[in-house]
């Protein structure tokens, strides 16, 4: 066994934070539109929209049943393609994210829609409302709080998963800290410090949203 | 005010719901509907402010022809009030904002203008003290009274209530149904749908009785518990007094 040597983390912090800040932007930026996109999916196929609600019920199932390492690669290559130009690796990962996860957000939002009770859109739409505010003022709100346990745990698995843009080489938290790894020969130390990491940011993440679940049961 | 003339409703091609239903309610009377469950009477109810869909008849509400598809049923909706079985309170927001949500959103009233006419309301039925609690925290009668006062927050011409007493504890019912006959008295029209024959016998005008999505029984309150009525009816009546 070879002398394990960790003062290479502190050394390289400043590039190491870099890439951490690449991991967080890319997961709240996939949340965000994926929960926005998510929705809009959503809102076609519980309001039965002719056509559009086909379109989006195709949509999710056809990114469902991809891998998303898949669906990084063919943005990358393909949308420099179609539009004739580059668009930087940031930008496809970025989409690529977005479309994915607004397939599994969408069957999440759905289902909690679905799970207010249908005398709550009467009781809105007695009182005048309309069907776009009774579901912004009563139905939407109350769906979100059912579901915030369920969109923060996929919000987790995004937050591990963006370390796939590995294949795509944007220097994210794992690919700095592969740089560094290979530059300063501390593979072993480099890794073990990654896998610290991510354990105990998705753990506390997870142990947060057991407690609010408990919360919101009472 | 409301006339509804062989209304139809089928929920499945082999089930018909409603069979040529006729009823008119004239402004100011209160008429209750009962009948066993599975009747369709809070089918009927449902399809006085457009709820419910129907596929044969019509249904008018003051000049409005509900079974009209360019009718605009918002603004319809926003002048008759309804009230639930199961409250259907708002449970994200307090029991003051469960009555103003409707006068800002639709009625455009401002914000102080909502609140006072909701704490005016609150104190009608008296729950001034809970304006600031969650639906979660009140009792299903003081839930059905909030409920009352969010229907009678949009000032509507008439009040439809479906089976407002049905869900809640027996010590609780007349809490509930005294605001409807204060309301009644009131002079506001009113369609019920009730097995509360007290509420029928002391308030109604009218009591008509469904059967099988049927109207079987139109006649006026007195008549119709002298048991001068249908066979059904009289039945049914035998059934629900005799516990």
């Amino acid at each position: 066994m070879t002398d394990l040597d960790f003062s290479v983390i502190g050394a390289n912090a400043d590039l190491l934070w870099d890439g951490m800040q690449m991991t967080l932007l890319l997961t709240v930026l996939g949340i965000v539109g994926g929960i926005l996109l998510g929705t809009v999916l959503a809102m076609l196929r519980i309001a039965r929209v002719p056509v559009l609600a086909q379109v989006a019920a195709l949509y999710v199932n056809f990114f469902r049943s991809l891998p998303l390492i898949l669906v990084i690669f063919w943005l990358f290559f393909l949308v420099p393609l179609i539009l004739g130009r580059p668009v930087g690796a940031f930008s496809s990962v970025l989409v690529a994210f977005v479309m994915f996860e607004a397939a599994y957000y969408s069957e999440i939002i759905r289902a909690g829609i679905n799970s207010v009770r249908p005398g709550q859109m009467a009781a809105a739409r007695a009182i005048g409302m309309s069907y776009g505010q009774s579901m912004r003022e009563v139905v939407l709100p109350q769906a979100f709080r059912a579901m915030t346990p369920i969109l923060l745990t996929q919000a987790i698995v995004l937050f591990q998963d963006t370390a796939l843009v590995y294949v795509v080489g944007l220097r994210d938290f794992l690919v700095s800290a592969e740089i560094v790894a290979n530059r300063d020969q501390r593979l072993v130390e480099m890794f073990l410090f990654v896998a610290l990491v991510y354990f105990v940011m998705s753990f506390a993440a997870s142990c947060g949203v057991r407690i609010l679940q408990r919360r919101l049961a009472t | 005010m409301i006339a509804l003339s062989g209304v139809d409703k089928w929920y499945t091609r082999q089930f018909q719901v409603l069979k040529d239903c006729s009823l008119s309610i004239d402004k100011g009377e209160v008429v209750v509907v009962c009948g066993p469950s599975g009747s369709g009477k809070s089918t009927l109810i449902k399809t006085v402010n457009g709820l419910e869909p129907i596929d044969g008849g019509e249904i008018r509400v003051g000049d409005t022809l509900v079974s009209d598809r360019k009718t605009d049923l918002d603004a319809l909706r926003s002048r008759i009030g309804m009230v639930f079985q199961n409250f259907e309170l708002f449970p994200h927001r307090t029991t003051l904002q469960n009555v103003t949500m409707g006068q800002i959103k639709v009625l455009k009233r401002s914000e102080d203008e909502a609140v006072a006419k909701a704490e005016a309301l609150l104190e009608r039925v008296e729950l001034s003290a809970h304006a600031n609690k969650y639906p979660s925290q009140l009792s299903g009668g003081q839930q059905q009274r909030v409920a009352i006062a969010r229907a009678l927050a949009m000032d509507p011409m008439a009040m439809l209530f479906d089976e407002p007493t049905s869900a809640l504890d027996p010590e609780m019912i007349n809490e509930v149904l005294d605001v409807m006959v204060q309301l009644a008295r009131e002079g506001m029209t009113m369609m019920v749908v009730t097995h509360e024959m007290g509420f029928a016998r002391t308030v109604a005008d009218r009591v008509v009785f469904m059967d099988e999505g049927r109207i079987i029984e139109d006649a006026p309150t007195a008549t119709f518990f002298e048991a001068q009525g249908s066979e059904r009816a009289q039945l049914f009546l035998s059934k629900i007094l005799s516990h």
